[in-house]
Parts: structure tokens; C-alpha cells; sequence
């Protein structure tokens, strides 16, 4: 019985093998259509109010990502995402006033910055598990929160704060020379965002989105396996850091003001909220969830509906997602789990115990 | 259980919990009736002021081509300025049916925001670009000012503001009809000054700007040789109790305690003095503009009769019995008490406010004589100059300044028993702030405005 | 530096928050003893029993009808989602199950924002009888409220431990804690006594929510996230102790108070709840690194 099974799995995963060719280009090609819609065409169909709004969607679209690497790949629940996101926006500012280095330079170090920050408050914070991780991602968010109501963000000013109180002309944050009009610096976050997103993909395809995979189906198993599950978990805090805080560099660029009221712990909620709505496996629901938390409450706001909606119907699509999901938050593990486990076993390097761990429930 | 059965489960439990929330707010007062709110009929008989004043054809209803204007205003939990736009358009209704501006209706389009700078850039986009206003009238929004003074910039738009943030004074493209943080706490500061207190405790809110707004009080305070505390609190107020007990403390019993929070927030401050017994650890207490409210008076007790000094930028409702106040509370009556603009907090300074502005921007617009553009639009509002809109203590000029600080004098008021009464008179806000003394260079003094006969 | 004398009053106020903070903790710590949920929308449901107390009150009805409704409110809507969802969601792990509440908060935030919408210059306020009478200690007053707030918080606290010790349901509550599976095998009814703990929690969450728009604010997006605070007390104690759980809030109302007349620190007092929870979290962790008990936890 057993061995029927085996044989049956491998030849569909065989005959797979032959398709994905035509279906990968397929749908690649698919994604660059829709890719070069939205960089060339949109900003010329829609008003610059919706153009605007576009641009939060880019960014938001790639916070979600971090936060989906996060929830959906290793199974690891943060709540203060928009605490991150705060940070990335803070260096990239405090550099935009403080240098002259173009812009691309800026959002790579307002990324790693990030991504040291966020993997050194994520070292200590690995020992504890879903829960307790969830929770304490919860406080470190709300001090942040606090320390930023204070200490605000930089707007030309001096010192290590860079925030000057008195100012009766406020200094915009600049934005790069050649995308210093709405539209065009809508193009550029996209840009930003895509590669991003590629950055992602390529973690996904290779050793450590196995790794990752390995953890979520069960950790036990993992380490077992002989996978440095700490180091892996670590990885994904650093990569889910990255991400947010390029992204909090393009928003420092797209509001040229920055204030610390804008980043509530609300936000933060409704950011797993829409995370878990739009499909946290999957690179299209960062970009769903995106859609979500910016554009529609763009289209509320000129049709004169209340945001409060929104707020409800998150809340109703959380709980709808966690209680439909057949197992855990990262409910779109792929269903072909032999081909799961075939994958453990190649990152193992151990030929023997194979179907034993491929036949998870 | 199933995947269809959960779904159903979920959607119908928060259906049902939305709707039984509904249903038991429905049995409690809808929030914003008016027993809840300040204060409604003026105590002395007005002199019968029809509605119809606002305009120059009684009853005769606009059928022209629509004058656009839009307005940007903060409509979050926690801070709300709609009822100033909301007023407004209650003043642009009254007009558009008397006879609309030479026979031009207005068609005022808000934009609510939630203090998020994208959003306001977007939305400023969006009257100009989508909706076409051809003016801004009515702006009340913690950071519109700093976000969107540039683009006014650009375009040549001069806009009426109530403003908040430094740049709604600090640069050429917007002029505001009241004080704002700043000065309205200079003339609370001042007020305290000249009861000789020997030490100032300065309290605000800890949002944009708190820095510009503590020079002025610093500057009056160090002219005057008296020692200043400035104090931040985050808002909302968690603890209102040790914030009270703080200040008292700090302040000492020849000192005065001058907030600058918003209503509910200063409410909240003043309660726990009361609550503790310390109102009376010092020697007064005083406040900015916000809490310049019936509300807050009727909601505060006796105690605070002459212990609570507020500094009011603009003419008092209550005991002020001219036509301009009489119609402003008839236009209130008329068109702000229903319907989709309806302003929640009743006769007050939002109010007033949004009366006032749309007042300045109908008077620029009826100066206009060829087409409605853009650019003639802006001629006008920025052309104002000594006009008396019956609710300011000055005549009130727009001008081609660098900065415009155009109401810099004010009143002190105090609670008596449920209202507030006039304690001083206008009295000009002092040139040791800095920025005062700036605009006066370029613009000199204003004239101080006669009572307004007719409108 | 401040004066020991400068400190008193806000011991005081320190005392009367920590109280109401080790009520909330406690509700907290009972139910996810007892369901394994982490109710995170205790603030919300309390809060909006307050305003729906508020609307009435305003409407002239009675007050002691209005703080029932408010307790009814409360406990009606944690039941109904305990009933609703606690089955659906037994088997997973207490991060979906906390997860899940979230849902709840964004629901009720939604709802509160939408139904009391702010206006200009108008504030909420819930007033207690007890507010404007009091007493002197040493030059400070207290309000009874204030002793109300610590009080509720000992009786709570006091009480639910007792409760859980002797009494039949406690101690199914308890056996459930340890391992559910059993404790249905032995033929107590699970379902009901989670129901009570569900009831009992939403209940705690309506006394609360009332104590906290008196002494802090009526505000819905405060105490909606106010219950931090009183979770952060509850992760001091791991989720299990009720005793740890009262000193853990007390410790962290008072410190919190306690900051506020050093004027170098006084805006950075709000953060307290969350590093005390962090270094406790952190520290505690280092001698369990992958604790069995309650599955993930």
C-alpha cells in the first residue's frame, strides 16, 4: 500500500515536473503585463487623489510582504509591524536632511539599519514562543510608540534627534531628482516595491524558504532534521526588517512630512488583519493586502463613507480567515505534501527516513 | 463543524453583535443631541434678524453657474473640526438661497482627513484637480498648513483658514481667522501676567508642533521676568489626576497653570484639580481658545467662576446682542441644526469660525465683476483688506505679506455659572512674541473693529 | 528631584490604577486558564459598555441601570463570541485563538468610532457618586473612588483565586487549564464551564471598562488599548498566577504614576506597562526555552 503510494506520488510529481515549464511562463508573462500596466498606464488614467493613494498601496504592499514572510512562511505573529515601519521612515529621514546621498543609498541603509534593529530586539525575543513572541512584539511596539511621540521625527533640525520643535517653516523631506512629481515618485515606489518583492521570491525559491517551510510545518521536526531553526527564524526577522524599512523610506519620501501620530498601534492590528486577509503564503496577498488598507479607504473617503467600516470589515475578515484556515495561520501550505517532503529530505542530505516525514497529516 | 457552517457562524455572530450594539445605542441619546451640547438661545431677545440677511435677494434661490470652493478638515477619533467646514457650508446654503453671489450659487466641497500628510496632499489634489474649487476656504487641520503650503504656493492660491499649525501663519498663502495655539496661549499668558503671578506652569498637548507653539509664552514670560515650567502631556489624557496634581505642583500657590489642550482633554485636567482640591493651590488658572465652549463652562462648577481665565479669539455668543451675532445664530438655527452638514457642538467658536470665513470669502467674492476663475478668485480673497466681520475684535485684512497673523487681539472670558463672560476686552496680543512683532512690522496694527450695524 | 512628599499623591493615584489594572489582569489570566484564549478585546468590550452606559445616562435613565447594562453588555457579547468561537477554534494553538480576538477589537473599535463620533468641543465623562467625596491622608485627598478602583481590584483578585480553589466550577476551571482533554474524559461539561469562564470574564470587562472611563478617560480608542497595560501585568505572571498577577499590576500602576513628577521622564511614564512586560518576558524566558505546558505556550 504504502509502496503504491510512493510510486503514484512520484510519477505525478514526474509528470508536474514537465508542466509548471509552460504554466511558469504563463503566468510570469501575466505578471509583467500587469507590472508595466501599473508603472506606465495607471498614473495617466487615474486623478493624482488616486495616484496618491496608488503609492501608499505600493508601500504598504511591500510592508505587508515583510509581514507575510513573517505570519504565512515561518508562522511567527508580530504586532508591531507599523513600529518597524516607523523606524525605517525615522532613519530615512534623519539621512535625507542630514546628506546629500541619493536616494537609493538612503533606502538601503534605512533598511539595514532596520533590519539590525529589528533582528537585534528579535534575538532575545526567539527563545519565547508564538504566543509570548506575539505579545512582547505587541509591547516593544507600544514603547516605540511613546519614544517617537517624544522624541518625534527629524525635520531639519540638529543634533542626534535631528528634530527641531520651533520651526515655523518646516523643511519637506526630499524626494529623488528624478521622480519629484506624484506620478512619478508613484513609479518609483513601485520600482522599489517589485524589487522587493523579487528579493522575497528569491528567498522563497532557495535554501532558506525551505528552511522556513521545514519550521512552519513543525518545529520539533526541523530541528531535528538538523535545521538551525534560531538562526532561520532570525533570518526571517532580518529579511520581514529589510523590507519594512526601505519601505518606510519611500513613505518619508511620499508624505515629505512625518508625524508621529501616524503611526498608531491601531495600524499595526489592522496591518495583520489584512495580512491574513489577502493570504499570507502568497506574494499576491501582500499586494491584496496592500489594495486593501490604502486604496479602499481612499474610495471610502471620496464617496463620504465612514472609515469605521473598513475597520468592522477586517474584523470580521480576521476571524473569518483563522476560523476557515485548516491548519494554523499559514493556511495555504501547498497541497502536494509529498513534494514537501521530498524537499525536507534533499535539504537533510540523508537519504534514509524520507516518507516518514512526508506523510504529514 | 463545516467550512460553510463556520462562515456562517462568524458572519452572522458579528452581524448580530453589531446590530445589538446598534440597537442598545439606539435606546441611549444619539451623541450629539442637543442636550448634551453648549448652550442654544442667546439670553437676550435678538432683534429679529431674518436668515435672508446673509444674502442680497431675500428668497431668491441661485441658478447660475456654480462658484466652487473646497475646505480640508481633521475628522478623526479624538479631534474633530468638521463642524467649522460644516458651518460654512450652512453660511454658503443661507446665501446660494438669497440670491447665491450675483446670482452664483457656492458649491463647497470637504474633504475630511485623518492627520495622515499623504492624505492631505491627496486631498488637496483632489479639490484643485478633480473638483475644480476655484478657492480654499475653511481649513481646520493639525498639519494641512505644514503639508500643503507649497502647492498653494505653486498654484497662487490664497486660502482663509482657521489654522493650527505654524504654517498657517508663517507663510504667504494663508491667512486664518483665528489665533491658534500660539498667540491664543500668548493672550492666556498675558492675562496671568498682568495679575502679577510669580510663576507660569505652561501644559499642552504633545502633538506637532509644541515647540513653536511654547516660544511665545517663553518670550512673554522672560519679558516679564517670571519664571516658566513647559510641560507636554501625550493626549489622551490617561491620568488626568497627576497631570492636575503636576501642575499644581509646579505651579505653587502664586503661580498660574495655562493649558492648551483641546475641550475634552482640558475638561478632563480641570475635573481632577476639582476633584483633588487643588483648584485653589494656585493663584489662577488659565487656557487657550479651545476651551472657549458653553459646554466646558456649563460642564465645570462654580468653583471656576474668575479662577478660570480663557482667552477667546473671537467676539463672545453669549451677551454679544449685534445683528452679525444674531444672524450667525439664526443661520445656525436654520441650516446647521439637521441635514448633512449638521454642526454637532452647536453656538461656540468651531462655529463661529466657519461662520466668519465663509463671511470673508462671500464679501471677496461679490467684489469680483468678470468670470469666476481661479486666478480672480485668489485676486479677491487676497485683496481684503479692513473688513469688519462683526465676530473678530479687529478688522480683519488678508495683504501681500510673507506671513499673515491678521486677529491678533483677543478677549478673556470666564465661567459664570454655566456661561462664559467676558472678563477683559480686546486687548492686543504683545509684540515680545517674536512673530507678533514681525507681522506688525510689515503690516502694522490693525484698526479695532466697530460694532457692526449691518451686515 | 522630587520630594517624598511630592510623590505621595501619585502613590495614591498609583494604587487606585494598579487596582483596576489587576482586575482586568486577572480577568484576563482566568480565561485563558480556563479557554486558552487571550481575550485582547477585553478593553474594547468595556469600553463600549461605558458609552452605551454614557448614551443612557445622558438620556436620563438611572444610573445603576445604566452600569448593569453596561455589565450585561459586556458579558452578553464575550459569551456569545466564546460560544461561537471557542469551539471553532479549540484545537488551535492560543496565538490563533488570540488572533481571533483581535477580530472582535477591530469589530467593536469599528463600531464605537461610528456610533459616537466626535464632535467639536464636546467630551464624555462617566461619573461616579463616589467621584467628589473622600478623604484626607497626610494632605492628600483620595477620592473613594479611587479606594473603590484598589478595592474592586483586591476583592477581584482575592475572590477569583478563592473561587478557583474551592469551589466545583473553579476547580473544573482549573482542570480544564491542565489539560482539557481529561478533564472532558471525566465527564465534566466542558463547554459550560468554559461558557462561565467566557461569562465571568466579559462581566470583570464591564466593571472594568466603567472604573477606567471614570479614573482615565471615556474614550474608545484609550481603553480599547488600555487593556496593554493590564495584559502586560498578566504576561509578568506568565498567564497563570492571580496573586502575581495583582502585584504585577500594582507594581506597574504605581511605577507609572511614580514617574510623572521627574520631569526629565515624565512623558516617557506610559511606557512603563510595556518594558516592565518585556523584561519580564525576556528574563523569564531564560530558563524555559520551550516550555510544554498549554502547547505553544
Amino acid at each position: 500500500m504504502l509502496e503504491t503510494t510512493e510510486v503514484a506520488a512520484s510519477t505525478r510529481h514526474r509528470t508536474r515536473l514537465r508542466r509548471p515549464a509552460t504554466r511558469t511562463l504563463v503566468r510570469g508573462g501575466v505578471i509583467v503585463v500587469l507590472l508595466l500596466f501599473a508603472l506606465l498606464a495607471l498614473p495617466q488614467l487615474l486623478s493624482l487623489y488616486y495616484v496618491d493613494a496608488m503609492t501608499e498601496v505600493a508601500i504598504y504592499a511591500v510592508v505587508s510582504l515583510g509581514l507575510g514572510v513573517l505570519v504565512g512562511r515561518v508562522g511567527l505573529v508580530s504586532l508591531g509591524q507599523i513600529a518597524v515601519l516607523a523606524v525605517g521612515a525615522w532613519v530615512a529621514a534623519r539621512l535625507l536632511f542630514a546628506t546629500t546621498q541619493p536616494y537609493p543609498l538612503v533606502l538601503l541603509e534605512a533598511g539595514l539599519v532596520t533590519m539590525a534593529i529589528g533582528t537585534i530586539i528579535g534575538l532575545p525575543a526567539l527563545r519565547l514562543r508564538g504566543l509570548y513572541l506575539a505579545l512582547i512584539t505587541l509591547m516593544v511596539a507600544g514603547a516605540v510608540a511613546i519614544v517617537l511621540a517624544s522624541t518625534n521625527f527629524p525635520n531639519g533640525g540638529h543634533g542626534f534627534f535631528g528634530y527641531n520643535g520651533s520651526l515655523v517653516n518646516i523643511p519637506p523631506i526630499r524626494r529623488p531628482s528624478i521622480a519629484t512629481s506624484d506620478p512619478a515618485y508613484y513609479r518609483y515606489a513601485v520600482v522599489v516595491a517589485i524589487l522587493m518583492f523579487l528579493l522575497v521570491f528569491v528567498h522563497i525559491r532557495t535554501r532558506p524558504g525551505r528552511a522556513w517551510s521545514a519550521i512552519r510545518q513543525s518545529e520539533p521536526a526541523a530541528l531535528a532534521a538538523g535545521i538551525n531553526t534560531t538562526m532561520y527564524k532570525l533570518w526571517a526577522f532580518a529579511l520581514a526588517s529589510f523590507v519594512t524599512g526601505v519601505a518606510g523610506g519611500v513613505y518619508a519620501g511620499a508624505a515629505h512630512y512625518l508625524y508621529s501620530i501616524d503611526f498608531p498601534a491601531q495600524n499595526s492590528i489592522i496591518l495583520l488583519a489584512v495580512v491574513l486577509m489577502g493570504g499570507a503564503y502568497s506574494l499576491w496577498g501582500a499586494v491584496v493586502a496592500g489594495l486593501l488598507s490604502q486604496l479602499l479607504p481612499a474610495l471610502l473617503n471620496n464617496w463620504g463613507v465612514s472609515n469605521d467600516w473598513l475597520t468592522i470589515l477586517f474584523g470580521i475578515g480576521v476571524v473569518q480567515v483563522l476560523t476557515t484556515a485548516p491548519r494554523g495561520l499559514a493556511d495555504q501550505v501547498p497541497k502536494d505534501l509529498a513534494r514537501l517532503g521530498l524537499l525536507l529530505a534533499r535539504l537533510v542530505h540523508r537519504p534514509a527516513a524520507t516518507t516518514a516525514e512526508g506523510e504529514a497529516p | 463543524m463545516s467550512r460553510t457552517a463556520s462562515m456562517r457562524a462568524s458572519v452572522v455572530f458579528m452581524a448580530v453583535t453589531a446590530g445589538a450594539a446598534l440597537a442598545l445605542a439606539g435606546c441611549g441619546s444619539s451623541p450629539s443631541s442637543p442636550s448634551s451640547t453648549s448652550s442654544t438661545t442667546p439670553p437676550s431677545s435678538s432683534t429679529a434678524v431674518k436668515t435672508s440677511d446673509c444674502g442680497t435677494k431675500p428668497g431668491v434661490k441661485a441658478t447660475g453657474t456654480p462658484i466652487a470652493l473646497g475646505g480640508i478638515v481633521t475628522d478623526q477619533s479624538g479631534t474633530s473640526f468638521t463642524d467649522i467646514a460644516n458651518m460654512a457650508a450652512a453660511y454658503f446654503t443661507c446665501v446660494n438661497d438669497n440670491g447665491g453671489v450675483n446670482g452664483h450659487p457656492i458649491k463647497y466641497y470637504i474633504e475630511t482627513e485623518q492627520t495622515n500628510p499623504t492624505q492631505i496632499a491627496a486631498d488637496a489634489k483632489q479639490l484643485v484637480d478633480t473638483d475644480h474649487v476655484l478657492g480654499i476656504v475653511g481649513n481646520t487641520s493639525i498639519i494641512e498648513c505644514s503639508v500643503d503650503s507649497s502647492y498653494w504656493q505653486k498654484l497662487g492660491y490664497y486660502i482663509i483658514d482657521s489654522g493650527i499649525a505654524p504654517e498657517c501663519w508663517s507663510t504667504p498663502n494663508s491667512a486664518a481667522v483665528n489665533m491658534g495655539p500660539r498667540y491664543s496661549s500668548d493672550g492666556a499668558v498675558q492675562y496671568a501676567l498682568s495679575q502679577h503671578v510669580k510663576k507660569i506652569v505652561f501644559d499642552q498637548s504633545n502633538v506637532p508642533g509644541t515647540g513653536y507653539i511654547a516660544a511665545g509664552p517663553a518670550a512673554l514670560a522672560k519679558a516679564a521676568h517670571v519664571p516658566i515650567q513647559q510641560l507636554t502631556e501625550n493626549v489622551p489624557i490617561t491620568s488626568a489626576d497627576s497631570v492636575a496634581i503636576k501642575e499644581v505642583d509646579d505651579a505653587g500657590p502664586d503661580g498660574a497653570v495655562i493649558l492648551n489642550f483641546t475641550p475634552p482633554d482640558a475638561l478632563v485636567i480641570l475635573q481632577a484639580a476639582q476633584k483633588l482640591n487643588i483648584e485653589d493651590h494656585v493663584k489662577l488658572w488659565g487656557c487657550s481658545t479651545p476651551c472657549n465652549t458653553d459646554f466646558l463652562a456649563a460642564s465645570l462648577g462654580p468653583k471656576w467662576n474668575n479662577k478660570l481665565f480663557v482667552n477667546a479669539e473671537l467676539t463672545p455668543p453669549d451677551f454679544t446682542n449685534t445683528p452679525t451675532m444674531n444672524l450667525y445664530k439664526a443661520i445656525y438655527q436654520q441650516y446647521g441644526t439637521s441635514g448633512p452638514n449638521k454642526v454637532t457642538g452647536g453656538i461656540g467658536s468651531f462655529s463661529q469660525m466657519g461662520f466668519t470665513e465663509a463671511e470673508i470669502a462671500v464679501h471677496a467674492l461679490e467684489t469680483i465683476k468678470g468670470a469666476f476663475t481661479a486666478a480672480s478668485v485668489n485676486a479677491a480673497f487676497k485683496a481684503v483688506t479692513d473688513y469688519n466681520t462683526g465676530m473678530l475684535c479687529q478688522l480683519w485684512t488678508y495683504g501681500s505679506y510673507p506671513m499673515h497673523i491678521p486677529n491678533n487681539e483677543d478677549y478673556t472670558v470666564t465661567p459664570d455659572n454655566g456661561k462664559m463672560k467676558t472678563v477683559q476686552g480686546c486687548n492686543e496680543i504683545s509684540s515680545v512674541d517674536p512673530q507678533i512683532a514681525a507681522y506688525r512690522k510689515v503690516a502694522g496694527v490693525a484698526t479695532l473693529a466697530p460694532p457692526r450695524s449691518a451686515p | 528631584m522630587p520630594s517624598w512628599q511630592d510623590f505621595q499623591p501619585f502613590l495614591v493615584t498609583g494604587l487606585a490604577l494598579g487596582g483596576v489594572y489587576a482586575l482586568s489582569g486577572v480577568g484576563l489570566v482566568v480565561l485563558y486558564q480556563a479557554t486558552g484564549v487571550v481575550y485582547l478585546a477585553f478593553g474594547a468590550v468595556g469600553a463600549m459598555g461605558a458609552l452605551i452606559a454614557w448614551s443612557m445616562i445622558s438620556d436620563g435613565i438611572a444610573d445603576w441601570i445604566c452600569w448593569l447594562v453596561c455589565l450585561l453588555f459586556s458579558g452578553a457579547v464575550t459569551l456569545a463570541y466564546g460560544i461561537v468561537f471557542g469551539p471553532l477554534l479549540a484545537k488551535r494553538e492560543p496565538l490563533v485563538k488570540a488572533t481571533a480576538t483581535l477580530g472582535l477589537l477591530l469589530v467593536l473599535f469599528g463600531a464605537m468610532d461610528l456610533l459616537w463620533t466626535t464632535s467639536g468641543g464636546e467630551t464624555r465623562a462617566i461619573t461616579l457618586p463616589t467621584d467628589n467625596s473622600g478623604f484626607s491622608i497626610a494632605q492628600i485627598q483620595v477620592t473613594w473612588t479611587q479606594v473603590i478602583g484598589l478595592g474592586v481590584g483586591v476583592v477581584i483578585a482575592a475572590g477569583t483565586a478563592a473561587f478557583l480553589r474551592y469551589t466545583k466550577l473553579g476547580t473544573a476551571m482549573r482542570a480544564m487549564a491542565n489539560d482539557r482533554e481529561i478533564t472532558a474524559t471525566l465527564g465534566v461539561p466542558v463547554r459550560r464551564v468554559e461558557a462561565a469562564a467566557w461569562l465571568g470574564c466579559g462581566v470583570l470587562a464591564g466593571i472594568a471598562g466603567l472604573l477606567l472611563a471614570d479614573m482615565v478617560a471615556l474614550d474608545a480608542t484609550t481603553l480599547t488599548f488600555l487593556v496593554i497595560s493590564s495584559l502586560a501585568a498578566a504576561l509578568i505572571a506568565r498567564l497563570r498566577s492571580i496573586a502575581l498577577t495583582f502585584v504585577a499590576a500594582i507594581v506597574v500602576g504605581v511605577v507609572q504614576n511614580m514617574l510623572v513628577p521627574i520631569n526629565a521622564v515624565s512623558n516617557y511614564n506610559d511606557m512603563t506597562p510595556f518594558v516592565l512586560a518585556a523584561i519580564a518576558l525576556l528574563v523569564l524566558s531564560r530558563r524555559q526555552v520551550l516550555s510544554r505546558s498549554r502547547e505553544d505556550t
